[in-house]
């Protein structure tokens, strides 16, 4: 129970730490490793993960059109409802997690084992400023980045593939697509995959740099811990996000038009 | 005094550990234990009992700013090198000035040159290389240039010569000279087992 709030403080710490010295990226060492992880988050992997991103959602559309037997209408509900607001950021963050959550934590755990970290505080750089700052903030925009592009492969292809399926022209879903659709629904899921990618970051920069020993053992323990913890934190997230804008505080505000 | 490290008795007695780094020029230290040492430097906490001295400051009785601005005048060059494995040579040897001092950038470029050049030349591709691919050498010679580009008041080198063959040894033995030239009136301090 004890570790459990210490990694609960922990990581909350690292939040408002990363929050707190967004500045940091103004210096120059510290903006290098922010381009960084952009370019291994965001671009490097764009491809694969747009790739596999784009077969989920598509395929989600397909099943759900052959179970509820669904017309133009309603496909192109499902679509916003399930692709554009929940499916689309819970993807690319799962994602995320499996490629930039597992590299930055093992990443990191070596540094710590290797006494990297030490020589950075003795050269007086801040290990939190110089590799927490840029990784968070790295993987936070690369993941709302990804599942942007998720998103428009997702409902794209689950456009095409209904179309296809249910024989509707594809013109009708876009007319339907358009006339439903609102800038809400893009901001929203936009809001939460920043918050999701800012999660995994965290999650795995802590658990990174508190590898729990200094053997080598130490650096798998500490991955499969990030990955674990960044799984759950971002379903948890989920849920309350859902629960705040669906259930209460917004009530109605990004319901899709009937 | 100049440079000192161990126990020393008192006049009643007693005796009582000191660490005494304030004399300008080059000083040997041979201890056993030099981790503890180097932790009570670069931390400046020395162990309970125990009086630091560096360069001229008793630093028990500094307050935060004034330890902080000591800290910056501190330099150490660890025996492995204490590189970033992620970072080449160039970005190794440039990241404390670039982080701490951003406006020497455009000067850095002829900064390195010198000083290496004052360590006796290298081959270029030193620069491009990973940790990784360097000799034990290399990620002495790359640190210690990453240090005196900071100019160091006091200079504290970890075994720069162990493990190395003649050659390379007499090449360290050039350390010391280089810190001189470029840090007028500082303290170079080399830690021997």
């Amino acid at each position: 129970m004890f570790a459990f709030y210490r990694e609960l403080e922990g990581t909350a710490y690292l939040a408002m730490h990363a929050i707190r010295r967004v500045g940091m990226l103004r210096v120059p060492p510290v903006m290098e490793e922010f381009m960084r992880q952009v370019y291994f988050t965001g671009a490097s992997a764009t491809g694969g993960i747009v790739l596999r991103g784009a077969f989920i959602g598509t395929l989600i559309i397909a099943y759900i059109i052959e179970v509820l037997n669904a017309d133009a209408g309603l496909a192109v509900k499902m679509l916003l409802w399930v692709v554009l607001r929940e499916v689309g950021p819970l993807i690319a963050a799962v994602l995320v997690i499996q490629r930039s959550g597992t590299a930055v934590a093992t990443e990191l755990a070596l540094r710590e084992i290797s006494g990297e970290i030490a020589s950075l505080r003795r050269m007086r750089i801040d290990p939190y400023d110089y590799l927490v700052v840029p990784r968070v903030l790295g993987i936070a925009l690369s993941n709302a980045a990804l599942t942007l592009y998720v998103q428009l492969i997702a409902v794209g292809g689950g456009m095409v593939l209904s179309s296809l399926i249910v024989g509707v022209p594809l013109d009708e879903m876009l007319t339907n697509f358009f006339l439903l659709a609102s800038p809400l629904d893009l901001i929203y899921s936009l809001i939460k995959s920043i918050l999701f990618g800012a999660a995994i970051g965290v999650v795995a920069c802590y658990h990174g740099l508190h590898p729990g020993g200094h053997s080598i053992n130490a650096v798998p323990r500490a991955t499969i811990r990030a990955v674990t913890e960044a799984l759950l934190l971002v379903m948890l997230l989920n849920v309350v996000f859902a629960y705040v804008v669906y259930g209460s505080a917004f009530f109605g505000l990004v319901t899709a038009q009937q | 005094m100049s440079a000192l490290f161990g126990y020393v008795r008192m006049a009643d007695g007693e005796s009582a550990e000191r660490i005494w780094l304030d004399a300008p020029g080059t000083h040997s230290v041979s201890t056993t234990r030099k981790d503890e040492l180097v932790a009570a430097v670069l931390e400046l906490r020395p162990r309970s009992g125990a009086r630091l001295v560096l360069l001229g400051a008793e630093v028990g009785a500094l307050a935060e700013p004034e330890r902080l601005a000591l800290l910056g005048k501190v330099g150490f060059v660890p025996a492995d090198g204490g590189l970033i494995s992620s970072l080449n040579g160039w970005e190794n040897v440039t990241l404390p000035v670039a982080y701490h001092q951003p406006r020497r950038i455009p000067q850095l470029f002829d900064e390195v040159r010198e000083v290496l050049e004052d360590l006796g030349g290298v081959e270029d591709r030193l620069l491009h290389k990973l940790p990784e691919e360097m000799t034990l050498y290399e990620k002495r010679l790359t640190a210690y240039v990453r240090a005196l580009l900071e100019k160091p008041a006091l200079l504290l080198v970890e075994t720069a010569a162990a493990g190395l063959g003649p050659t390379k040894r007499r090449r360290t033995a050039r350390f010391a000279e280089a810190y001189h030239a470029r840090c007028a009136g500082g303290t170079f301090v080399a830690l021997e087992e």
